[in-house]
């Protein structure tokens, strides 16, 4: 899904004449319909990650959604400079980006002069958060193969200990089976996990495989 | 009984580590081999980037176990939508 893309960067050369050379500044805002189409085709498939992604940025469902809005009118009006490669990433580090912006315009009193360290972050971020999103990206991916591949009886412990947090205990009278077996099955699981992403080139295998 | 004493503190190994690691993030090792287990992952690379990522395949579980509000999705889809609607007039985008 990510990274081959680049020969078709955009949608096949689109024909020049619907493409404006350069926008007016009073055109700023307005895009080409290449650039729409480039939208519909890079930004309107990822709404779903993005979501994902806020969710996790900002620990509240409606949060999530208005980043996600902010998110979408960046990459709308920025869509003309991107060159197609990596829609992923990119759309990732706008999100992160706007929600950094967003949580500066919420405290806009310098108390203990907040602002000065979330211009730092911003200023760094750049780089290693697009690092870190495609990372992310790879993970999520890798992560949900597995879990759409793996035995029924492993996914269900996986279930009750990692997205609805019981413990080792609680898992095993949950479903009547010895503590044994929930730590058997869950470490195969996520044993499992982490072999593919050692495959997919991340995790602690890539230096010397 | 002093040798006890030590074989009880004594550093773990890296195999030993491993065979605790993933009960280690699940925090369902006891207090006094937490701490062992800790001191090992900060002083061995190896087993630290081990344990860095169970811990983003943890991570990685739980945002998949998170359904997403369907609704949501669907008015963010909407909002996309008007955007290229209202490109075309030269507007920012809605709101
Ligand atoms: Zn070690």
């Amino acid at each position: 899904m990510t990274g081959t893309t680049e020969d078709r960067s955009r949608p096949s050369a689109p024909p020049t004449t619907l493409r404006r050379v350069a926008a007016s500044p009073e055109e700023q805002g307005r895009t080409s319909i290449a650039d729409d189409e480039a939208f519909r085709q890079f930004v309107v498939p990822e709404i779903e990650t993005m979501l994902r992604v806020a969710g996790t940025l900002t620990r509240d469902t409606g949060e999530a959604e208005d980043l996600v809005q902010d998110a979408l009118v960046r990459a709308y009006r920025g869509i003309a400079g991107f060159d197609g490669r990596y829609p992923r990433a990119w759309l990732l580090t706008i999100v992160r980006n706007t929600h950094i912006n967003r949580g500066r315009r919420k405290r806009p009193e310098p108390a203990e002069d907040p602002d000065a360290d979330l211009d730092r972050v911003a200023r760094h971020t750049t780089e290693s958060t697009v690092e870190a999103s495609v990372v992310d990206i790879v993970i999520d991916d890798v992560v949900q193969e597995c879990l759409r591949e793996l035995p029924r009886d492993q996914l269900r412990i996986v279930e009750l200990v990692d997205v609805a947090g019981l413990t080792y205990r609680e898992a095993a009278e949950k479903i009547d089976v010895p503590i044994g077996t929930v730590m058997s099955r869950l470490h195969r699981a996520r044993k499992r996990m982490r072999d593919h992403l050692v495959r997919a080139g991340i995790g602690p295998g890539r230096s010397r495989r | 009984m002093r040798w006890t004493r030590w074989w009880r503190r004594r550093p773990l190994t890296c195999p030993e580590v491993a065979r605790l690691l993933q009960r280690h993030l699940d925090q369902e090792v006891p207090e006094h081999l937490a701490v062992r287990v800790q001191a090992h992952l900060e002083d061995c690379r190896r087993c630290g980037l081990e344990a860095e990522a169970y811990q983003q395949i943890k991570q990685a579980v739980r945002r998949q176990g998170q359904p997403l509000p369907p609704e949501a999705v669907e008015r963010l889809r909407a909002f996309a939508a008007s955007l290229l609607e209202e490109g075309k007039d030269g507007a920012g985008g809605p709101r």
